[in-house]
């Protein structure tokens, strides 16, 4: 049996503009036949960790129906389980919708796991991270808690929920929200391993001192008391954190050395099957460079995008630079540039829709233009 | 165990010689087809969507590969309690040696204890390497209504192509009056295909003479269809109207892949309520790379294009490298054509590497090159 649980945070402090409107951000369609969650949750199957909780604040619905039994997550159906904890209290405000409140307002399962360890993952970061390594680095160490983290150059032009970690010597000093007044900066990856037990301590104190606090809080408050461990992550990373962070990890991704190296056939990233059929590419299409899903009709011309599932493209039509979700229908000579289309879209008027890459537009879930 | 009014039996012990290398590793229900799917997916897929949740399935012949996957009921939703696909090959019984199935009725009659378990009303004979979709319900209830011993779908067939089949005779009640396998001239173009209904407890009585007949061929078509014809019991032709296809040489093979790239091609694999179910590949969605340049392909997830794709249909994980130009043929899934290589009417088997440069198959070859080692 694995030494950890898995606890898979709800993102709450998150917010992204549009998609957010209709499911949380683990719910988010990725890289056109992905959810954000995938990548979280099979990092912990890849990992042997298998027994998981899914922490899902509002609007549930896409992410129960999504992650289900769990057993397309590849674990072990007798010995593994994925438990999906909804909140138990009404919200009166939304200050009090935290990741503490939501461990809290279910602290009998966490308490009950028979592991010694929990390793604690976002359901709103794109990352592959071998979980195991993570925790067996962690008990070598003697640390109370280990976090991981991503050096990134820009940090002025994003990751503005996110927080920063200033170490020394492997040893988190300090946690900060970033300000964005510097460009190198440790971006927390809200990725912990912890024993349960300072777990469920911590999160009692947390509630002592503040009803707003999240996990981030609490590790922070007490940086100085315990031995807070960083262990820097390489590799593809993008938290998913605002509409702009979410367009541009999936066109990111159309670089397939980047993709390649994030969803490798040793670390496959499982989701749910749709049974949809091939895509077909009619006469008149034109491709280039795009990923494109299963179950999609191409008649016209799809440039530099990620298409989800079923998409139907019509003749003439011009797709650039976007991200389109499943069961779009978009219309003859419709021309479409940097726009992040929600499912179930409908754009059938010859409307012309753009936008700067530096700034993508999105159109709403079910919405007829 | 709980009884059901009708159990499903997928014959799929056959190699399918005409289809050579292709089939020299896997039986022909295993044989991949259409991106991502395996012959016997649409059996089992319309098994699950009509209703028929118990299937056996019949295997002999390079089975190991089949066998495993058609234990999976799960794949095509048949794990519930009450279903389940079943995986029946010869095995030695308390009575009897170990033996072979000796023909499509034989393979039958060496499973009747296991049929018996689920004591059905009607028995569905199915073959595990056709494409088509197909309600077995609505057949079964034209059987019902018929009040028929047996019920065989045919198809109108041309009359150059009847003499392949088995023909059906029948009168103006769609009951059947002659049968005439393979005929040279035929009389009728309504060709048998090989699914069958059959009143259980009528067929079980037939199976048991038959096992001891040492001159019987033990088979559907050549044994028990003539015999229930001869012992005067009503047989009815159902009539289906739609795609089906007998994929028995690689040019058939070829052109019924070649098919799903017609626009109108009524098999329609996009139906959401009559989905054909496989195993789902993990893999990420199809890449297209900015130098590709497609025209009219049919292409599944896990591939990568980066040359010219052109009339052809490319199978789960397949790489065609920059500058590569595949014309008018078939990926086999995880083919990986090299830089610069050329395909043409062509169908590339599982695996198989081109090297970059290499050239496979002509515009004007009388039949489908098959590619089945690496070039």
């Amino acid at each position: 049996m694995a030494k950890a649980f898995g606890i898979i945070t709800s993102s709450v402090e998150h917010k992204v503009e549009g998609l957010q409107d209709y499911r949380p951000i683990g719910g988010f369609s990725f890289l056109g036949r992905y959810r954000v969650i995938d990548f979280p949750i099979s990092n912990f199957s890849n990992s042997g960790i298998i027994n998981l909780q899914v922490y899902i604040s509002n609007k549930p619905r896409s992410l129960a129906a999504h992650i289900g039994t769990g057993r397309h997550y590849n674990i072990n159906s007798k010995r593994g389980s994925i438990q999906l904890l909804f909140p138990t209290e009404e919200k009166l405000n939304p200050i009090y919708n935290t990741n503490i409140q939501a461990i809290w307002e279910n602290m009998e399962n966490v308490s009950r796991m028979p592991q010694e360890y929990v390793v604690i993952a976002p359901s709103c970061m794109v990352f592959k991270q071998d979980f195991d390594e993570f925790l067996q680095g962690h008990v070598a160490s003697g640390a109370d808690i280990s976090v991981l983290y991503h050096k990134v150059h820009h940090a002025k032009s994003g990751y503005n929920t996110c927080h920063t970690l200033s170490i020394v010597d492997g040893m988190v000093e300090g946690i900060s929200l970033n300000l964005g007044d510097e460009d190198e900066r440790n971006i927390s990856m809200e990725t912990y391993v912890v024993k349960k037990d300072l777990l469920v301590k911590l999160v009692n104190e947390a509630r002592e001192i503040s009803s707003m606090y999240n996990l981030v809080d609490i590790f922070r408050a007490k940086s100085s008391e315990l031995k807070v461990r960083a262990v820097e992550h390489t590799g593809f990373f993008a938290p998913i954190t605002s509409l702009k962070s979410f367009y541009d990890a999936n066109m990111e991704l159309l670089d397939p050395a980047k993709a390649g190296d994030l969803v490798t056939p040793d670390w496959p990233i499982y989701t749910k099957t749709n049974d949809s059929c091939p895509t077909q590419f009619y006469d008149e299409a034109e491709i280039k460079n795009a990923l494109v899903a299963n179950g999609c009709e191409i008649h016209g011309t799809v440039l530099d995008s990620v298409i989800g599932r079923g998409v139907e493209i019509a003749e003439g039509a011009v797709v650039k630079g976007c991200y389109v979700s499943a069961y779009t229908k978009i219309g003859p000579n419709v021309k479409l540039e940097n726009q992040v289309v929600d499912k179930y879209a409908e754009i059938t008027h010859e409307n012309v829709i753009t936008a700067s890459k530096d700034c993508p537009g999105y159109i709403k879930y079910r919405d007829k233009l | 165990m709980k009884q059901i009014e009708m159990l499903a039996m997928i014959l799929a012990g056959g190699r399918g010689s005409r289809l050579l290398d292709l089939t020299n590793k896997v039986a022909k229900p295993a044989v991949s087809y259409g991106g991502k799917y395996r012959i016997v997916d649409f059996p089992l897929s319309n098994c699950a969507n009509s209703g028929v949740d118990v299937v056996g399935v019949l295997t002999q012949y390079e089975s190991v590969l089949l066998n495993s996957y058609v234990a999976k009921g799960g794949l095509w939703g048949l794990d519930t309690k009450d279903s389940g696909v079943f995986v029946l090959t010869p095995r030695e019984k308390a009575d009897s040696g170990l033996d072979v199935y000796r023909g499509t009725a034989d393979a039958i009659s060496q499973n009747i204890d296991f049929i018996d378990t689920y004591n059905p009303e009607y028995l569905l004979v199915l073959s595990g390497d056709h494409i088509y979709k197909m309600n077995y319900d609505k057949m079964l209830d034209f059987h019902k209504a018929q009040n028929a011993a047996a019920t065989i779908a045919v198809m109108p067939v041309s009359i150059e192509e009847a003499s392949r089949f088995g023909i059906m005779i029948t009168d103006e009640n769609d009951r059947i009056t002659e049968f005439e396998e393979k005929p040279a001239h035929p009389r009728s173009t309504l060709a048998s295909m090989g699914i069958y209904i059959f009143d259980w407890q009528k067929l079980r009585a037939l199976l048991v003479k038959d096992m001891q007949d040492p001159d019987s061929e033990h088979d559907f078509g050549k044994t028990i269809i003539p015999q229930l014809l001869a012992n005067g019991e009503k047989l009815v032709a159902f009539k289906f109207e739609g795609y089906w296809k007998d994929v028995g040489t690689i040019d058939s093979l070829w052109e019924a892949n070649m098919d799903l790239l017609d626009n109108d091609c009524e098999l329609n694999l996009d139906d959401p309520y009559w989905k054909i179910y496989t195993e789902d590949a993990v893999a990420l969605p199809a890449y297209i790379g900015p130098d590709a340049d497609i025209d009219r392909g049919y292409i599944t997830q896990g591939t990568s294009i980066n040359g010219t794709v052109k009339n052809s249909v490319i199978f789960t994980d397949s790489k065609v490298g920059n500058g590569a130009k595949i014309i008018d043929s078939v990926l086999m899934p995880n083919v990986t054509v090299g830089d610069g290589a050329v395909v043409t009417r062509a169908l590339v088997a599982d695996g198989v590497t081109i090297s970059a440069g290499a050239v496979v198959g002509s515009a004007d070859s009388e039949h489908i090159t098959l590619l089945a080692k690496d070039v």
